[in-house]
Formats: C-alpha cells, structure tokens, sequence
C-alpha cells in the first residue's frame, strides 16, 4: 500500500509537482498518465526516495520515506526511465549487483538472480556485457534489476518507451503477469496501453492531479452522450420517420454517402439509454436494412484530451 | 556497502582504469628508482617514495575522476540511491576500494625492497612507516578526487579539478610559511625517516574525513534541490 498525502515538490520558485495525494493499494496495477513535463517522473522520484520533497508525506507500506528510507526502498522495485545500466557488467553480473545492493541473502542470491533471468527471458544473454544488447533486451535487464529481491511493489517509468510493436506486446503481457503478484506503478504517455494494463489511472497535467478512477469510469465520464453508427440501405429516405418514432433519440446526423448506395448516420441519445434493441426493430418495421451498426466508443484518449484541456482553461 | 566496494574493485580491472593506474605508477618508481640506485648508488627505499608521492600528484584523479561523476551521467546514480544502501555507505564504498587500488599498487614496490635487500640491507620498519605515509597521503588525495568527482557531471572537470586542488596545495607554503601544514604532499616528508608524525597523521586523517563528509553532504543536499 502506498500513500501520498499533500505531496509538493519545488525547485526554487519553480513548481514541478503541487499538492498531491493519493492512495494505492495492493495488487493494483496503476497508471500514471500526462503530457511530458506534467510531473509523472518527479512523482516516481518522490515514491522512489530518488529525490526527496519540500513538503508532504509519503508511506510505502507503512514506512515513512523520509523517516524510514531503507524499509520503504526495500519494499520497491524500481526501473528508471532510460534504462541505466552498468555497461561494463554482464546481464548476470548487473543482476546478481542489483541483488546485492537489495540486501538479498547470499544462499537465496544465486537462484533468485536465476528466477529473474528466467522470468525476463534473458537467459539467452545473460553472459553478455549490458553494453552490447538491443534496446528490448536493456529494457528487460532493467526490469530484472528491478524485479530481483521480490519487491513488493514495481515502479516502472515509462517502460515500453524506444521499443518495437513487438517488444511493446511482449513487455506488456510481462507487467500484466506481474501485476498478478506484484501492485505495480507505470508511467505512460501512451493512453491505449494504459487503458490495456492498468485498472486504475491517475491523469497528472502542470503538476496536479486531474482525476483518479478506472480507464472504464474516466471514459464514461467524459461521453455526455450515447452515440451509436448505423450503416443503412434507405432508398425510400425514411430515416426521417424514425426520429418521430423513437422519442429518445435526439439527434440523426448524416456522416457519409457510400458507393454501394448505402448512408451511415449518427444517432444520439442520452447517456443511460443503449438504443440499438429499438433501433433493430423500427428500423426493420420500416424496411430500412442494417448494414453495420456500432456503438460509438469515447476513448481514453478523448478522455484524457478533455481532461488536460478542461485544466488548461 | 560489501556489494559496492566488490563492485568497484571489479571495475577497476574490467576497464584499463585499474592496470593503467598501477601501471603507470610502477614505470614511474621504476624509473626513479633506476636513477636513485644505480646513479646515486643509493640503496635507500624509502627516499623513492618522495618522487613516489610526486607521481601520487598526477596519477590519483585517474582513480577518482569517474567514481561519482560517471554514475551521476549515465543515471546510475539512480540504481544506487534508490537502493536500500545508504549514500554514505555509497561514498566509503567508494573510497575503500580506491584505497585497495593503491594498497596493491604499494605492495607490488616490495619487488624494489627485495631487489634492494639481495644488495644491501634497508630497514623494514622504516619501509612500512614510509608505506603507512604513503597510503595516508593517498586516502586524503583520493577523498578530495570524491569530493571532486561528486559536484561535477563530467570526469574530466572533476580529474582537472583534482589536479589543479593537489599543485595548488603543494606549493602553498611557497607562498607563506603559515601554509607549512597545509600541504599535503610535505606532511609526507617525515615518514621516509622511520618517524610517524602524531600531528601529521591527525592531519591527514581529518582532511579524509573532513573531505568524504562533504561528499556525502553533497550528495544528500542533491536529492533536495535535483
């Protein structure tokens, strides 16, 4: 369980990180999420003992970061952004290093160091120097580095960042098995894989806090509306009818005109009301034929735009 | 801090760091040990280590200019600090294992001793004193090279700054007699005599600690203002 209570961090008369506070308990998979320079890595800092702040408290299961800073570091795993690694180390050597700095003890080093290698599929290089890797495999030694020592919690920041589609997918499905054992904390400025991963994000924009919920809440948020598309043949243009007949609905829009003869609209209603069951059936009444019919979904993406601009103003 | 000094010690031989430290100090005491024996026909031990603590001058930021600095650039820092290892433990870990470089680089002139006593007879006492000196004034040259090594990014700000601290503290008394005992190459000067020096030894040690407690404040007053 990680606490954060009044958080501020300042660099002279600079503001990096204002008033935060949050809660995040165990087994969660979190998403940090906001624009470059927003504050995310400061916060990760923070939770780290990285660096420390002006004012604010922070307790890592119980440990006060400021009062308690071993405990609290023993509780974490952490992957810094840009991957540092010792390049004159081996894989095995970083990771056995990072063991060792983890206090890991010395009978349990070798087959925990082994488990991690196994568990990051770096056994294939795990006798080659750091230096010489690819970008996918430095970002694996370093999420071994952090995973070693059976951290409680992992801190990951911007994980899947310089990757490939595929590392991308391979990384992820890696920190969503770990987030079976583990309450995790990523940082991300890609929305799609925060909304894949993570069953809570916290949307950080100038410093502060925008919102804390599911990716599911924050997207239903922000839809005002229930939109759904329909592709239809109506030759006879009877589409107007239907608006009479239907009462919830309150607005059809024509989107496009297609080749084939077919027309696909727009059709608002409000938030609560999922209209296709009637859609389905007046629509049949009339003759009107469905192509295609889809609800349309807000993504996180919208959510996040709405979010960051509505602080801007 | 076993891990960091391991680590450290280790690194200093993956790279030339380590053998060009050593090295270079052996082809310098070989040389000046040429010329003391065979041109001065000199079987002294000891006085080497006078042009022995001139080398020292030059040759110990190599030692120190990227313990800190490096770690600092190439965000290791990171990996290190946010470990459950204290930042002092950090900075000791770091300076015993530059002290171990230059213990080994002392017992490899015991090559010269021996070479000296199939010749003649040097005293052993007065040998191991001038070594104790001389590992002295090293740790106090390698806590300043942390010192320097931890308020700069780049390591070769921090090998000139080391450098430029160790001539300026070496002529020092050029300048006023007041300076005397600030000098840390001259506090050296009594212990190729077999005499171990209580102030110069106190001296010594202080501007160690002295020097590795900046360091450490240095390095915690960073996690506030970084």
């Amino acid at each position: 369980m990680i606490e954060v209570k009044n958080v501020t961090k300042k660099y002279g008369k600079a503001v990096a990180v204002e008033d935060i506070s949050f809660t995040i308990n165990d087994g969660e998979i979190v998403g940090l999420l906001g624009p470059n320079g927003a504050g995310k890595s400061t916060t990760m800092n923070i939770l780290t003992g990285y660096i420390e702040q002006t004012s604010g408290e922070v307790t890592i299961e119980g440990y006060n970061t400021l009062k308690k800073p071993k405990k609290a570091k023993m509780q974490i795993g952490y992957m810094a952004e840009g991957v540092p690694l010792y390049t004159d180390l081996t894989v095995k050597e970083f990771v056995t290093y990072m063991a060792e700095l983890k206090k890991v003890n010395r009978k349990e080093r070798k087959e925990k160091v082994q488990k991690v290698i196994e568990q990051t599929g770096l056994k294939d290089v795990e006798n080659k120097l750091t230096k010489n890797l690819s970008r996918g495999y430095k970002q694996r030694v370093s999420m071994a580095g952090a995973l070693v020592g059976e951290p409680k919690i992992l801190i990951l920041d911007e994980p899947t960042v310089g990757l490939d589609p595929k590392q991308i997918t391979e990384i992820r499905n890696l920190i969503k098995e770990l987030g079976k054992t583990h309450t995790v904390i990523l940082s991300s400025h890609i929305l799609s894989e925060v909304s894949q991963i993570c069953n809570k994000v916290i949307i950080i924009n100038k410093g502060k806090i925008v919102a804390i919920d599911t990716p599911e809440n924050l997207e239903n948020k922000v839809s005002n509306n229930n939109c759904i598309y329909v592709t239809v043949e109506d030759t006879e243009n009877k589409i107007d009818k239907i608006k009479d007949q239907i009462k919830e609905i309150k607005n059809i829009e024509l989107v496009q005109e297609n080749e084939d003869k077919t027309k696909q609209y727009l059709i608002e209603a409000d938030k609560d009301i999922d209209l296709r069951k009637k859609i389905f059936s007046e629509f049949a009444k009339e003759n009107i034929t469905i192509f295609e019919m889809k609800k349309a979904d807000t993504t996180l993406e919208d959510a996040f735009i709405k979010l960051i601009e509505g602080g801007n103003k | 801090m076993w891990a960091i000094i391991k680590k450290e010690f280790k690194s200093y031989f993956f790279s030339p760091v380590g053998y060009v430290f050593i090295g270079l100090f052996l082809i310098m005491f070989s040389i000046f040990f040429y010329t003391d024996v065979f041109y001065y026909q000199s079987t002294n031990f000891e006085y080497i280590f006078y042009s022995g603590a001139t080398i020292l001058t030059f040759i110990i930021p190599i030692l120190t200019m990227r313990t800190l600095a490096e770690e600092r650039k190439s965000g290791t820092e990171q990996l290190l600090l946010t470990s459950p290892v204290s930042i002092t433990k950090i900075v000791l870990g770091k300076f015993i294992s530059a002290t171990l470089i230059v213990i080994i680089t002392e017992l490899c002139t015991f090559l010269y001793f021996g070479i000296l006593s199939y010749f003649g007879t040097p005293h052993i006492t007065t040998a191991l004193v001038t070594l104790l000196g001389f590992l002295l004034l090293a740790m106090s040259y390698i806590s300043f090279g942390l010192l320097a090594s931890s308020i700069t990014e780049n390591q070769i700000i921090a090998g000139v700054i080391t450098i430029a601290f160790f001539i300026f503290s070496w002529f020092l008394p050029n300048f006023s007699d007041v300076f005397a005992d600030f000098s840390l190459i001259n506090l050296f000067s009594n212990f190729p005599y077999g005499q171990i020096d209580i102030a110069d030894t106190v001296i010594y040690i202080t501007f160690t600690i002295m020097c590795l407690l900046l360091t450490i404040i240095v390095m915690q007053r960073r996690k506030s203002v970084r």
